[in-house]
């Protein structure tokens, strides 16, 4: 995608990545982190404001930065970055509420033709099945 | 890599910042793997058309 994002650094294993967000609120650190989930080889995707006060992370803090299509596109890189290092792995997200997933749905929705040059992308429906994103 | 390949690559180039290994074992959000585990124990994964 060629959407303006933040440059970001990680660690050796690709899984932790860190970015600060610029804007009207200021400068805000957030972090994005791939979890090992208890299916082999599946991935959790999820990121939120970092704290350095508490040393602590925040997903459900509405930060208004103004800048949310950069930090979208930011952590959509981070994905890139993440099946560069883990080429068999299946990653999964989702918002921490239902407007943010619906957000991030959009987003996914947005970019499909591009993102579907590299991934197979399927969303979860209310009915509690598999579906694929299609364009 | 080439300057061509680099320029043409959809995988940024990534600064590697060994203090962010502090967090390597640590599960910074808990209720969002908590809610992914939950759906795949019940759905699965999707079965691929490839």
């Amino acid at each position: 995608m060629n959407n303006p994002k933040y440059l970001y650094k990680s660690e050796d294993y690709f899984k932790i990545y860190e970015f600060v967000s610029e804007g009207k609120k200021g400068s805000v650190k957030k972090m994005v982190q791939f979890t090992e989930t208890g299916t082999e080889n599946v991935f959790n995707l999820a990121f939120g404001d970092y704290d350095e006060q508490t040393n602590s992370i925040n997903d459900l803090r509405v930060t208004n930065n103004g800048d949310s299509l950069k930090v979208l596109a930011t952590v959509a890189s981070t994905v890139y970055a993440f099946i560069e290092k883990h080429p068999n792995a299946w990653v999964f997200a989702t918002g921490s509420t239902n407007v943010r997933t619906r957000l991030y749905r959009m987003g996914i929705t947005n970019n499909l033709v591009e993102i579907k040059e590299d991934f197979d992308v399927y969303g979860f429906t209310q009915e509690g099945i598999w579906e694929e994103f299609i364009v | 890599m080439t300057i061509e390949q680099l320029n043409s690559s959809k995988v940024p180039v990534i600064v590697i910042d060994k203090k962010l290994e502090q967090f390597r074992d640590k599960i910074l959000f808990p209720e969002k793997l908590e809610k992914a585990n939950e759906i795949l124990s019940k759905a699965g994964l999707p079965n691929r058309k490839k």
